[in-house]
């Protein structure tokens, strides 16, 4: 046999072998696989004060507390798997992480995609404007407007409700919340959405560039554990677990989203 | 008839030689122009762009002091770098390599082989690097990965190896994040890599290889000693162009979530807000790597110039 056969012999045997190898059943009940593993895999995407980066790299926030004592009460170790927010979902749903604890809203959408828990959070949407192109605007209807423009993180809840709430006004997207601010200070386009306490804190921040229309939420949300469809069992669990810690949730949730302690953890 | 071997030599003196100008005044009005176009550049960006620059919150996300230790550690940014380095060291290797037998295969006699690679160049070259990247990693890596389970292999391995896996391939926590980024970065470059190579072996003369049969070598030792060293001085400046297109492509699957330079500084983006002083700061750390790289492809072609002169 001449070198040619047998070095495309050799590839095509170890393909098939790999074809071959039986994947590990992943539907049985995903709470025994990750028990079973020792481990926890967490997808979330960095957000402020959700999940970020202390002084030292670590990562500190509200998803991070929630993940660490879940995965405490199961008996596992955690991991992080921060993940681009564009990719979240189709991540989760080619098994790269176990679950997204990463302030995912609950929508009718996504939904259609993945299963949620119950709500183990919840939180508004705010707005931040320019001061320089939208302070004669009248709240809420002068915003809806051809000439007006509003900024989002792309793929995000506060997207969607721009163009329900203002469909007249376009809407230009970025990959992450910071950049969307920095066009709304510079000038370039009027308003932002986001999740609260966000838009209050860059307002506070900048006060000569921005202002806030109303101090009301746009609108309200909960978030939920997102999970691969096809597994009711981990569903109740971590249901009964959001259940059972329900003031723990919310002491942790007040810490972060209502009080400013943590301010000197990051930088 | 006597007359047109004149003109062309007459032709060939007209053409401006290798005569090197020194500077003239139209060379310094143009600076000059150029110059006052950046002030003024500068200036605009001033006015119309409110920032405040803020360096100082970005470089503990280089290096910081750890406490505990005594001692200054690398931080977020200097990961990222190291795996971006990682990525485009095996990248290089591992595209050179399924770039060469792609290439190979190309000018092959086989039918097969020439098929295969041509499909394979044909799909990458033709759809954009992105929807590559995302079709590769949610639909045929996905497949594979789980199967191979590298992260418990790792694992299982004596605390020297693990020692040796992190010094190549980074933290072993993160193998298979690791291996799936340099897995796709370097079947996407091999595909240009394969028509460079193709290019370089189609431009060694088929008398080179006629002279080689006739001396009595076999096909491999043609390859060896005739064809692939004049393909190779060939194929350097492309090369060089391909590998350091490679270096700022590996920023591409920070989308997937490899965690390497770009995607470490979108956290540290993220959580201090200082947006532009990441990007600047990264941005000059792409430059560094790939105009080192660019240097070093330089000097090569030189030495292969000298050597085969």
């Amino acid at each position: 046999m001449n070198l040619y056969k047998r070095v495309l012999g050799a590839v095509a045997v170890s393909l098939l072998a790999v074809a071959w190898v039986p994947q590990a059943v992943a539907q049985d009940n995903l709470v025994d696989t990750i028990k079973k593993r020792g481990k926890m895999q967490v997808g979330f995407g960095s957000f402020v004060p959700w999940a970020m980066r202390d002084k030292q790299g670590q990562w500190v926030g509200f998803e991070i507390d929630v993940s660490t004592k879940l995965a405490k009460d199961m008996g596992v170790a955690v991991e992080f798997a921060p993940t681009a927010w564009d990719g979240i979902i189709p991540s989760l749903i080619a098994s790269k992480f176990d679950v997204i604890i990463g302030s995912l809203s609950i929508t009718p959408v996504r939904q259609e995609q993945i299963d949620f828990t119950t709500p183990y959070s919840n939180s508004g949407q705010g707005i931040a404007a320019s001061k320089q192109l939208a302070s004669k605007l009248k709240w809420p209807e002068g915003y809806n407007s051809a000439d007006v423009t509003f900024t989002c993180r792309r793929g995000a809840a506060p997207c969607k409700i721009i163009e329900e709430k203002w469909p007249k006004a376009s809407i230009r997207q970025f990959d992450d919340d910071a950049i969307a601010f920095q066009e709304v200070i510079n000038g370039n386009a009027h308003a932002v959405i986001s999740s609260e306490p966000k838009p209050t804190f860059f307002t506070l921040k900048n006060p000569d560039r921005l202002f806030k229309p109303s101090t009301e939420n746009v609108t309200n949300s909960v978030e939920g554990f997102g999970l691969r469809k096809g597994n009711p069992a981990a569903l109740a669990y971590f249901n009964e677990w959001i259940t059972k810690n329900k003031d723990w949730l919310k002491e942790r949730h007040t810490y972060w989203f209502k009080s400013q302690d943590w301010a000197s953890m990051v930088p | 008839m006597a007359q047109a071997p004149k003109l062309t030599s007459d032709v060939t003196r007209a053409r401006p030689g290798p005569r090197r100008r020194p500077w003239g005044w139209f060379d310094f009005v143009l600076l000059a122009a150029v110059a006052c176009f950046c002030v003024y550049l500068a200036w605009r960006t001033n006015v119309v762009f409110k920032y405040n620059w803020e360096w100082s919150t970005l470089w503990p996300f280089v290096f910081r002091f750890d406490t505990e230790a005594g001692k200054w550690v690398p931080n977020l940014i200097i990961e990222g770098l190291l795996t971006t380095l990682r990525l485009a060291i095996w990248g290089i290797l591992l595209a050179g390599i399924i770039g060469t037998l792609m290439g190979l295969a190309r000018n092959s006699q086989r039918l097969l082989l020439r098929l295969i690679s041509g499909l394979y160049v044909m799909l990458i070259r033709n759809i954009p690097p992105v929807v590559f990247v995302f079709v590769f990693v949610f639909f045929i890596a996905s497949q594979i990965m789980p199967k191979l389970a590298l992260g418990d292999v790792v694992a299982g391995m004596s605390s020297t190896g693990q020692w040796w896996v992190h010094v190549f391939f980074g933290s072993p926590k993160l193998i298979d994040n690791f291996l799936l980024g340099l897995l796709c970065l370097s079947i996407f470059s091999g595909a240009y890599v394969t028509e460079i190579v193709r290019a370089g072996l189609e431009s060694v003369p088929r008398s080179q290889i006629e002279a080689g049969d006739s001396l009595g070598f076999s096909r491999l030792d043609v390859m060896r000693f005739v064809v692939l060293p004049q393909a190779l001085r060939n194929v350097l400046p492309p090369m060089a162009g391909q590998f350091i297109q490679l270096i700022k492509d590996s920023s591409l699957v920070s989308l997937v979530s490899i965690q390497e330079l770009t995607f470490m500084a979108q956290d540290v983006q993220v959580t201090t807000q200082r947006v532009f002083e990441v990007f600047v700061f990264v941005g000059v750390i792409y430059f560094v790597i790939c105009f080192a790289l660019s240097r070093l492809f330089a000097s090569l072609e030189q030495r292969y110039a000298q050597a085969n002169r």
